[in-house]
């Protein structure tokens, strides 16, 4: 299909440059309810997106733009040359600055292998469902569904600078819903653990986990309204708390002035008291479904260091979006590593706490710096004991917390990240649910 | 002006309906869904331009067969006169394959045969301008001059994006009894402007959408001023003290309202899962008496409108809570037979790649007697909630999340100007419906954005109803 769709791109004469990116994708989905498979599916699809660029002027002024689409597999050559068409007609009134596409030049990166390719989708049906279900064996509680994503991928990019590479990858995900009853009403939390190769231990920990948090919110009280308490963030949504340096770096947000971080700027602010944040970004990270040797662009990548010890070392993003900042071309990286911090997990919780680990939907804004969410399960230690407590919001500012801000030495990985287990913060707002 | 049927799907007919007769001799139950939606999506920025396709575009099939114990599914999307022995080699031998597989290895819930009624039918939508109608030069000259315009509203803006999305959306659904075509626009647009005063950022958006097309278009230029103004204003805003407040929710919160606290809740293949809390309550009082909430493909036109489902279910008008009461919920169509109840057309895909679950569709509480004039001035103290951001739904413990843009004050009955944001808006979903006390004669549906099943299966979904007085926790 390439080659077709190369061939008839040269007919075009209005064209500047082209960019193929194609898919191919095998999959395997198992959708569970209790212990019993209630339907399967399989797919096998092809997909290509062209992306074409048209330069122009236009009062003395010149202009490279971009148009894409997908060339579906079931077109007509006809229908492909009337895409093209359509394609450089939209472009030639798309005004961006001029900007280089990647060339051939470049390293050739490290490739990740996947333990998932030493046999058939289908083959790994009965292993992986036994891992899901193996820490399912209690009578109050386990899996209440389940669903497995499966999915094998040959990807190859192609461009008119003579860029032409290719890899496979597998990825994988298994969502979740855990429940727990004790004497008043059964409660559920939601997992989805993301995975590029099949390793049993890390489904019997994070399910044998959910199940365990399931169980303390069966038994969790109201949470209190409390004020000026320091708050632990564990597990899941510490993730999405680090999205804000991870934006805040990015070229994209550079060049459009959503970010006003300047390399050589302590992201923490000035008067650092808790730790100071190292993040390196590894395009090559171990069991992460954003591995990639190259990005979209078919840009080779590598891992770099964005921030140390709270200032930044660089931005990073496309060829397009680097040269409009005159820096280096990074790619776009996916995958974010932060280092430990000062402290260990026990450390943290020896003064009077809350601890939040499930949430509704914790969110992040990358502009703003807002983030909040309500509490699914929490632990509120008052100095004496600890009790498991549910509902209520956090919500705050990471402008106003980042620079008391503590960081576990404990690591954790969830997919694409790589960083604490557990933060320490202090200034957020709890809503609390009690008198 | 009226949609077209996509004629990629035309053409593919016989050699569907080859395909099908075929797949028949192996399987006692053959579906398939073939889908052609195709859309362009325009974004115009003061730092670039971008043209590309929707998001909603997809070219594909995906065949649903009773495997002898319950259903199994085969996605692809190459298909031709060539090829289609190959294709038909494929679907039963990976299909064969996984059922050995499983039989060998798993236990298996069962599910009848999928019993149809013959029916032929065809649905043609239409809008007052069709895509193809303003060329690509003229849509991004009148969303530059958008972008000119918008930049003169105030030196504190930093960023101002503009998208505007156009979808043309083609069904054909054939199976032993059934062929059923379906072609309807539908566009969405977004204005998002971010506004910096010193070290303070803020953004803010305003989106609209619906059965339209490039007339979205000006409806667009007309929330420029004010969703500026609006983000302006969240630069004096302040973080709200945590507690329960009485509130007066916007149609589109009340939108979002419906949707998560109560929608996602009788989806009834959470029901099959035994995940609904709902499943106890049908009967029973779940809201306020002047509440009344209706879902359906037919029960309003928005983004969410059609006249089959991706099952090949005709869609409905289902009435979920009548004054107060859980009448039912809504269905696809295997767990409307798992449950014996009659499924309600709301099975959707979010592509062609992707396993059908019960969705909703336009989903509404319906407008009440009062003004929203009436509805201040019975607040002693509390606040009128603007500006959806984000929900999740919590089907088992009623929980429910709604992060929202802002909340006026409102004092002895009157706006005192003060502006808090962002608010989340957290509680149990029972006492936040019983506690609704006022509904406005205002009605508008919102249909931006998407609807996720957890964290995937994004779908188009439109939601609201009138503004309500009701008493939250907001933090």
């Amino acid at each position: 299909m390439i080659n077709k769709v190369i061939s008839l791109l040269e007919i075009n004469k209005k064209i500047s440059g082209y960019k193929i990116y194609e898919t191919n994708t095998e999959s395997v989905e198992l959708f569970f309810i209790k212990k019993s498979l209630d339907m399967d599916r399989a797919k096998v699809v092809s997909h290509l997106m062209l992306t074409v660029y048209v330069d122009f002027e236009e009062e003395n002024a010149h202009f490279r733009g971009s148009s894409s689409s997908e060339i579906h597999p079931t077109m007509t050559e006809e229908a492909i040359l009337r895409t093209i068409e359509r394609l450089s007609f939209s472009a030639s009134f798309v005004k961006n600055e001029v900007y280089p596409l990647p060339s051939k030049e470049g390293n050739n990166p490290k490739i990740v292998i996947s333990n998932l390719n030493e046999k058939p989708l289908s083959e790994w049906i009965p292993e992986i469902t036994e891992a899901i279900y193996k820490e399912d064996i209690y009578d109050k509680g386990g899996i209440n569904s389940a669903e497995l994503f499966l999915n094998k991928n040959t990807t190859r990019i192609v461009n008119s600078k003579g860029i032409d590479v290719s890899y496979s990858n597998y990825d994988g995900t298994v969502e979740f819903i855990t429940t727990w009853k004790e004497k008043e009403e059964e409660i559920e939390l939601y997992r989805n653990v993301d995975f590029s190769s099949f390793n049993p231990e890390q489904l019997h920990m994070e399910i044998a986990n959910m199940i365990s948090q399931c169980k303390d919110k069966a038994l969790a009280k109201p949470t209190p309204i409390l004020d000026k308490i320091p708050i632990l963030l564990t597990g899941a949504p510490v993730k999405e708390f680090f999205l804000y340096y991870y934006d805040q770096a990015s070229a994209i947000s550079a060049y459009e002035k959503e970010s006003t971080l300047k390399v050589g700027d302590n992201v923490q602010g000035e008067n650092i008291i808790g730790d100071k944040l190292s993040i390196t970004l590894d395009p090559q990270l171990n069991n992460s479904t954003f591995s990639v040797p190259y990005d979209d662009d078919g840009f080779p990548l590598s891992k770099i260091e964005l921030y140390k010890d709270g200032i930044l070392k660089r931005n990073f993003g496309s060829v397009r979006y680097c040269h409009y900042l005159n820096i280096e071309p990074t790619g776009e990286i996916c995958n974010i590593i932060i280092s430990g911090g000062s402290k260990l997990k026990s450390e943290l919780k020896q003064t009077p706490y809350l601890e939040l680990i499930a949430f509704s939907d914790f969110q992040m804004n990358p502009v703003t710096g807002y983030f909040a969410g309500e509490i699914r399960l929490g632990y509120y230690y008052d100095g004496n004991s600890i009790i498991s407590v549910t509902g209520g919001s956090i919500s705050g500012n990471i402008k106003d917390v980042h620079s008391n801000m503590y960081l576990s030495k404990e690591l954790q990985q969830d997919n694409d990240f790589v960083g604490p287990e557990t933060i320490l913060l202090n200034g957020a707002s709890i809503a609390g649910c009690t008198e | 002006m009226k949609a077209k049927m996509s004629l990629f799907l035309e053409d593919s007919k016989p050699i569907l309906r080859k395909l099908l007769k075929t797949l028949q001799l192996d399987f006692n139950y053959v579906s398939i869904l073939a889908s052609d939606t195709f859309g362009t999506s325009y974004r115009v920025t003061i730092n670039g331009v971008d043209v590309k396709d929707s998001m909603w575009n997809e070219r594909g099939f995906v065949v649903r067969v009773h495997n002898g114990i319950n259903y199994s599914e085969f996605s692809f999307n190459e298909l031709n006169k060539e090829n289609i022995d190959d294709i038909i080699s494929k679907i039963t031998t990976t299909l064969n394959l996984q059922k050995d597989i499983i039989r060998n290895n798993l236990v298996v819930n069962e599910y009848p045969l999928i019993h149809e009624e013959p029916i032929k039918r065809s649905f043609i939508g239409e809008v007052k301008i069709h895509p193809d109608e303003i060329n690509v030069k003229e849509k991004l000259k009148k969303m530059s001059v958008m972008l000119e315009k918008a930049k003169k509203v105030s030196n504190e803006l930093v960023d101002f994006k503009i998208s505007y999305t156009e979808n043309e959306i083609s069904k054909l659904y054939i199976s032993g009894e059934k062929e059923l075509e379906q072609a309807y626009i539908f566009s969405e647009g977004y204005l998002f402007p971010t506004v910096r005063r010193g070290d303070k950022t803020k953004d803010n958006f305003k989106g609209h959408s619906g059965l339209k097309a490039v007339e979205l278009l000006d409806e667009m230029e007309a929330s420029i001023v004010t969703v500026i103004k609006d983000a302006i204003e969240l630069l004096d805003s302040e973080p709200i003290i945590p507690g329960e407040y009485e509130i007066i929710c916007s149609p589109e919160i009340t939108g979002l309202i419906v949707h998560e606290a109560f929608g996602h809740g009788v989806e009834m293949d959470m029901f099959v899962k035994d995940r609904a809390k709902a499943v106890n309550y049908i009967g029973k009082y779940v809201a306020s008496p002047l509440i009344t909430m209706h879902d359906g493909g037919i029960a309003a036109k928005d983004v969410s409108s059609y006249m089959f489902d991706d099952e090949g279910t005709l869609a409905t008008d289902t009435v979920i809570i009548k004054a107060g009461i859980l009448e039912t919920g809504m269905s696809d169509l295997l767990s409307a037979m798992k449950l014996g109840t009659v499924p309600t057309g709301n099975g959707k895909r979010s592509s062609f790649e992707r396993k059908a679950y019960t969705r909703m569709t336009n989903t509404f509480f319906t407008p009440g007697e009062n003004t929203l004039e009436e509805m201040i001035s019975s607040l002693k103290y509390g606040f009128l909630l603007e500006g959806m951001e984000s929900g999740m739904e919590d089907p088992k413990n009623w929980g429910i999340q709604c992060m929202l843009k802002v909340g006026r004050e409102i004092k002895d009955g009157h706006f005192t100007g003060k502006v808090v944001s962002p608010v989340i808006l957290t509680g149990y979903v029972p006492d936040l419906l019983s506690s609704i006390s006022m509904i406005s004669k205002d009605f508008e549906l919102f249909g931006c954005g998407a609807c996720g099943k957890g964290y995937k299966e994004y779908v188009k979904v439109s939601d609201g109803g009138p503004y309500i007085k009701a008493k939250a926790r907001l933090g």
